[in-house]
């Protein structure tokens, strides 16, 4: 260990925190940010939840990207014949009531899923944080206020919200975008306005306004940063909620019309045809299911990881 | 207390009004001719006669506002379309046994999912943590509606133990539990997992207070500490969670009304979307929110009489 | 004498992800009976992991390798958990740190306290209860019979801890575990338990082990002390033996750097250079060699055994040794051994020599004309109910005042000490100096300039002369900032642009000694002592007339906590910087500052020349402060209590003098009458109808 000589203004000499001559340090420090970027990536790999998931995720989305291609027969075409028959070799999930593949719906109905999840979630959570940190950050009333209208807003069952909606409007995809947006939008917000709201009182940022920063400085460098953690991995575990509540609602006829495939209009048509043909009930489950296992396991192995208790930084 | 209480209860008053401003709304923003949307094109026109005095369609949308709002005060929600039975008792009909089928599942979520989650945070990371953990994970992320389906195809059609349709023959109890198996099962199931995981998570960061270490340091036996200590800390946001989740159980239980042709609010609502008979759709609705709203003004109340710290405090 | 405990070989890991943390390393000492005694340690010492091994009190992560404990006639190291919980609460029971977390809240103390008599199950209830009162009488917790009943958030913290004790001793415990149990109180409170402490010692002849870093309270209480390192016992013996002939370096080093035992007021504090070392890879070798200043080649090589005088004391150093000792160590207890400010390394440099710093260089002729801040009577208030909710609870006033009619004087170069315990409304006055809190009323002058409630967009270029320095070092950098970006964010935040912000940055470094490689580190990632660096290298980089520092050296260790204090100092020299220190640390302030204000209930009780202030106080409360801080001086222990009492809360202001319910001087006149400032012969001045001193 080498002691640097002293300092000439204090007479003490300058052994600092590491012990260590300047290169070494400079590399250690380059090393140690990459090892806790690898650590965390270790972290995930390790987790078999997290890998699990992840790999039915990328199941689901290859499945509904690459559906055109994959699917064996066009998902409307219409073969009465075959209809209602079970899973065969010609038709690997079987048919519904109009002799159309399920197998091919089954994969359409994914690019439907994927679609209502990515600009569900990603539009909902724009605005919900915008609204949240104003919330947080803002005069009082303007809080109170805010604060009223997600207490509505979350006070309607999501179903029952939609079933009033569309008593007047009608089914269609976008009303069922509409009400999921509406739903999830209260819950982006309650988490971005209690985040802000913590770390408004925080010692950093009441150092940060002795600097002199102002109110939009401090919401975009500092409160941010640390608020969109948390809420990617909430996004990440609302996809299958999303997901669910269209294939809920179409089920009940209220969203996506037929001739339209969704996971949710073949669980509608299954469970017309339940008794002659479970098959349909099981292709048009399975799919949801593994969707949403996948996602949820996923955003359990990213909440472990990037659990603050865990992470002790020194 | 008494503060805390009269500000709650104003809350969820202005949280009713705004419902009722938000069903209004509703009607009154979509294109169109309001009689039309909400009375549908089968009704009579003495229907609409009535329907136009009652509600004092000729008069400004405020003054209907107001009408409604009294009206509802006073427990008149308007009538049926069709039959020109009072709402209010169309809908508190059905409500019993949508009520008795959340109750029931609730109760069988917590029943398990309780002690599971305890069992679990005083045993972290062994085998049986692990095994909860994942099934825990994985019947939150199976949709409620999916697991109502497939039970019912299960268990009442492939395998003939319990009935598939109805609420069972009034007055005998005996059946009228035989029928509530099946919907209790799958609108409690996703909540059992849920549970355990609160009650885990809560206990764990309980656990790891410095008030449970004094108490083992005093010797206290450790039944006693995770019991009167631990958890009766821990229980507290899991009770408010209930309360909070109680949106998604009505959910649940609409599905599996529609699901198990049982009857109940959420079939009702169901019912008259399809029929268009916006009355009692808003009327149900009205009340079905009330209901959640109440129930979560309660444990918001119980949770604060149970902590003496917000008890005395208020 | 017979021991009432002994602990033998102990030597203890950690299982971390960063690998074994050796915590103990073949720890060995006896505890006799009837005796209290004090184990003393810094930061990573393993004071906290011995006290914790007794009970078997240990995170899952640890791992015992060796030794024995010996209590009674069994091993405790080898006992179950059912028979450790035997022993738990009945014959070993344990004060905790801080009162307001380890007291369970739900319920209250009655209830704990009947849970912990569960042992008695032929008591009836009846007879528990009484036994729990009697417990809470004795600790001096008035109208017991009543208070039983409440919850712990009905207790303030000194009541709390006075609680916490009664529940300890409930079981009336041969043994009496002390961790900690001043750290989390006020100075006056803290004089207070240490009195109850030692009597409730005698009455209940139980033996004691208490674990502290403070010096002051070890002096007072303790017949013996074990001084730990590292992880290591380094010297152990009686107390007087310890504090005027300390054998080990470390010993003599750890009494040297504290402030409270520096005598004559200095500028520059002793401190010992270096770090802690890591304990996954403890050295071989001596492990205070790193440090020591008295380090021979034979301390590198190999560890050195214990070597026992005839007095009983042992120490582990080569000093003590036949081959490499030195006959003229210890030296006498006048003589510095560790670094002090300035050129000197060690050696027998006699105290009060040139190197200290004139106290009064700053304030010379010249600019006492303007001074750098004039603060006139200024007040904070704040709310704290709503309207509607007060009038529901009966408050008349939903206000409380933090701060009331506060005035002071800071010249340029000058250093001020706000003193006070915790609600004097220090801090608040600070924010509000810094334009950080909203003052309904007063004047507040920076440079001649009234800034006083200031619009912002005004106020702004004025932060570059204004800085502060916050208690919390890591919480008061923003956690996803690297340091890099956090130390020159106050140049893009005034818009300068045309430096160049690495060597801005750089250049920061170098004045504060931080070293540049960990710019890119985050703070988490950082020590106590370099993320205080990083909030001076901020608060300087603009180069401000003032900077106001809070607690600058709250929870740094007494040995490091010198450097931090010593960098101000050159800085200040050098750029005539003015600083408010706010601190409750008597001690410190008394060596660093030039004038002292005294802050009691959010009012300036006394203001005045430091040194006058504390060799004559002429408040009652300053009074009851300075003498109640506890003297690391066992041949000087305090036979009386300072006050009783505590500090009454804000909402609840007595009437007349603030300070009259605790006051012991107080007369019918200090009951009714608000009293006025008035000035004192030296030009203190002085908020009392009958000041101690004229």
């Amino acid at each position: 260990m080498s002691v640097k000589p002293s300092d000439s203004a204090t007479g003490m000499p300058a052994i600092d925190s590491t012990g260590l001559a300047g290169d070494v340090r400079q590399r250690t420090v380059r090393e140690t940010a990459g090892r806790e970027r690898r650590e965390k990536l270790l972290l995930f790999l390790r987790n078999g939840q997290g890998m699990f998931g992840l790999i039915l995720i990328l199941l689901f989305f290859a499945s509904a990207i690459f559906a055109p291609w994959l699917a064996p027969y066009d998902p409307n075409q219409l073969d009465i014949p075959v209809r209602l028959s079970g899973p065969s070799w010609d038709h690997l999930a079987g048919t519904d009531q109009l002799g159309r593949d399920t197998f091919s719906r089954v994969l359409y109905g994914g690019r439907v899923a994927l679609k209502v999840a990515a600009i569900g979630v990603s539009v909902s959570l724009l605005i919900g944080v915008a609204l949240g940190m104003l919330a947080g950050y803002g005069p009082q009333w303007l809080d109170n206020l805010m604060l009223l209208a997600f207490d509505t807003v979350r006070a309607f069952p999501t179903i029952v919200l939609a079933l009033a909606t569309v008593a007047l409007t009608g089914p269609s995809l976008g009303m069922v975008l509409a009400i999921i947006i509406v739903t999830l939008i209260p819950q982006y917000a309650r988490m971005a306005r209690t985040s802000t709201l913590a770390i408004r009182s925080t010692e950093f940022i009441v150092a940060e306004r002795s600097l002199g920063a102002n109110t939009f400085r401090i919401l975009h460098r500092h409160v941010m940063p640390n608020v969109i953690g948390p809420l990617l991995i909430l996004a990440a575990m609302d996809v299958p909620v999303v997901v669910t509540i269209e294939a809920g609602l179409s089920f009940l006829g209220l969203g996506v019309l037929p001739p339209t495939a969704s996971w949710g209009t073949i669980l509608n048509e299954g469970y017309l045809a339940i008794r002659d043909t479970p098959s349909l009930v099981i292709a048009g489950g399975i799919p949801l299911v593994l969707t949403t296992l996948g996602f949820t396991f996923f955003g359990e192995a990213l909440r472990d990881i990037f659990d603050p208790r865990l992470r002790k930084g020194r | 207390m008494l503060a805390y209480l009269l500000k709650r209860v104003g809350l969820a008053l202005a949280i009713i009004v705004a419902v009722i401003i938000v069903l209004f709304s509703l009607l009154h923003l979509i294109p169109g001719d309001p009689i039309t949307i909400a009375l549908g094109p089968r009704a009579t026109p003495e229907a609409v006669q009535r329907y136009i005095e009652k509600m004092h369609l000729d008069e400004p949308v405020i003054v209907q506002f107001a009408v409604y709002l009294k009206n509802a005060a006073m427990g008149d929600l308007g009538v049926d379309v069709f039959s020109d039975r009072s709402v209010t008792w169309i809908v508190l009909d059905q409500i019993g046994f949508t009520v008795v089928l959340v109750v029931a599942g609730l109760t069988w979520a917590i029943l398990l999912g309780i002690p599971l989650g305890c069992f679990s945070a005083v045993r972290p990371n062994t085998l049986m943590d692990r095994v909860t953990g994942i099934l825990s994970v994985g019947t939150i992320a199976v949709p409620s509606f999916l697991v109502s389906i497939w039970s019912l195809l299960f268990f009442a059609i492939m395998l003939g133990w319990l009935p598939a349709i109805g609420a069972g023959e009034p007055g005998n109890i005996g059946d009228q539990l035989l029928h509530l198996v099946l919907p209790a099962f799958a609108v409690g199931l996703g909540w059992v997992g849920y549970l355990a995981r609160m009650v885990r998570a809560s206990m764990l960061e309980v656990m790891r207070e410095n008030y449970i270490r004094a108490a083992h340091a005093f010797g206290l036996p450790p039944r006693k500490i995770v019991y009167r200590y631990a958890l009766r800390i821990a229980i507290l946001p899991t009770i408010t969670l209930i309360g909070m989740g109680f949106s998604g159980l009505l959910s649940g239980a609409v599905f599996a009304e529609v699901i198990f042709a049982r009857p109940g609010v959420g079939k009702l609502i169901f019912d008259t979307v399809m029929s268009r008979n916006f009355p009692v759709v808003q009327g149900a609705v009205l009340i079905t929110t009330s209901l959640y709203i109440i129930i979560t003004l309660l444990s918001d109340l119980v949770v604060a009489w149970l902590d003496p710290r917000v008890r005395e405090a208020l | 004498m017979e021991n009432q405990i002994e602990v033998r070989g102990l030597t203890l890991d950690f299982r971390t992800p960063r690998g074994r943390v050796q915590a103990l390393r073949d720890v060995s000492f006896s505890v006799p009976k009837n005796q209290i005694v004090g184990i003393v340690g810094e930061s990573g010492s393993g004071k906290s992991t011995a006290l914790w091994s007794i009970l078997g009190l240990l995170p899952s992560n640890a791992e015992v390798r060796g030794g024995e404990i010996l209590f009674g006639d069994r091993n405790l190291l080898q006992l179950g958990e059912e028979q450790l919980r035997a022993v738990r609460g009945e014959q070993v029971s344990v004060v905790f740190q801080d009162p307001m977390t380890s007291q369970i809240p739900v319920l209250t103390y009655g209830q704990q306290m009947l849970d912990i008599l569960y042992r008695r199950p032929n008591l009836p209830i009846a007879e528990k209860r009484k036994m729990a009162v009697d417990m809470m009488r004795r600790v001096g917790i008035p109208d017991a019979e009543r208070r039983i009943d409440q919850y712990p958030h009905h207790f303030s913290g000194g009541m709390r801890q006075r609680a916490g004790i009664a529940m300890a001793l409930l079981m009336t415990p041969m043994l009496l575990l002390a961790d900690e149990p001043t750290t989390a109180l006020d100075v006056t409170m803290e004089a207070q338990i240490i009195h109850l402490l030692r009597a409730l010692q005698q009455e209940l002849h139980a033996t004691v082990i208490v674990v502290s870093h403070n010096l002051g309270l070890v002096a007072e209480l303790c017949d013996e002390v074990v001084i730990m390192y590292a992880g290591e016992i380094v010297e152990r013996g009686d107390v007087r033996q310890i504090f005027y002939n300390a054998q080990h370096p470390y010993t003599r080093a750890l009494l040297e750097c504290d402030p409270a035992r520096v005598l004559k007021r200095s500028r520059h504090l002793p401190v010992i250079p270096g770090e802690v070392p890591d304990l996954t890879a403890p050295p071989r070798a001596c492990v205070f060699s790193p440090r020591c200043s008295r380090v021979m080649d034979v301390c590198r090589r190999t560890k050195p055994p214990d070597y026992e005088k005839s007095n009983g004391q042992i120490a582990r150093c080569y000093l003590l040794s036949e081959e490499h000792g030195d006959p003229d160590w210890p030296p006498r207890s006048d003589v510095i051994t560790v670094y002090r400010g300035g050129p000197s390394r060690g050696g027998a440099v006699p105290r009060g020599d040139a190197l200290d710093l004139p106290n009064s260089t700053a304030v010379s002729a010249g600019d006492v004309a303007t001074p750098l801040l004039e603060v006139s009577n200024l007040c904070v208030r704040f709310r704290i109910a709503g309207a509607l909710a007060a009038r529901l609870r009966g408050i008349q006033d939903p206000h409380v005042d933090a701060v009331l009619n506060a005035s002071l004087t800071l010249n340029p170069g000058e250093t001020l000490g706000l003193v006070g315990e915790s609600g004097s409304g220090k801090t608040t006055l600070g924010h509000a100096i810094l334009n950080l809190v909203k003052a309904p009323s007063g004047s507040v002058r920076f440079d001649g300039v009234e800034v006083l409630n200031m619009a912002e967009s005004k106020f702004k270029p004025l932060r570059r002369d204004m800085a502060m320095m916050f208690q919390d070092p890591a919480g008061s950098l923003s956690p996803r900032q690297s340091i890099r970006a956090l130390i020159t964010e106050p140049f893009d935040i005034h818009g300068i642009q045309g430096r160049d912000k690495d060597h801005e940055a750089e250049r920061l470094c170098g004045l504060v000694r931080f070293p540049r490689a960990f710019l890119s580190r985050y703070p988490h990632e950082l020590s106590g002592g370099q993320a205080r660096r990083v909030g001076v290298a901020r608060a300087l980089a603009l180069r401000p007339k003032l900077i106001i520092a809070d607690e600058p050296t709250a929870g740094l260790d007494v040995s490091v906590q010198g450097e931090i204090l010593n960098l101000m100092s050159e800085l200040q020299q050098r750029h005539r910087l003015g600083y408010i220190i706010i601190t409750h640390n008597l001690p410190v302030v008394r060596h660093i500052s030039d004038k002292l204000a005294i802050m009691y209930l959010g009012r300036i009780v006394e203001q005045g020349d430091c040194d006058a202030i504390f060799t004559e106080p002429a408040h009652p409360y300053t009074e009851a402060l300075v003498r109640g801080v506890p003297r690391p001086d066992p041949e000087h222990r305090r036979t009386l209590v300072s006050i009783e009492g505590e500090i009454p809360s804000l909402a609840r202001r007595p009437k007349g003098c603030d300070f009259h319910t605790r006051c012991p001087y107080a007369q019918d006149r200090c009951r009714t009458e608000e009293p006025v400032e008035r000035p004192l012969s030296d030009g203190r001045r002085v908020l009392c109808h009958f000041p101690l001193f004229e």
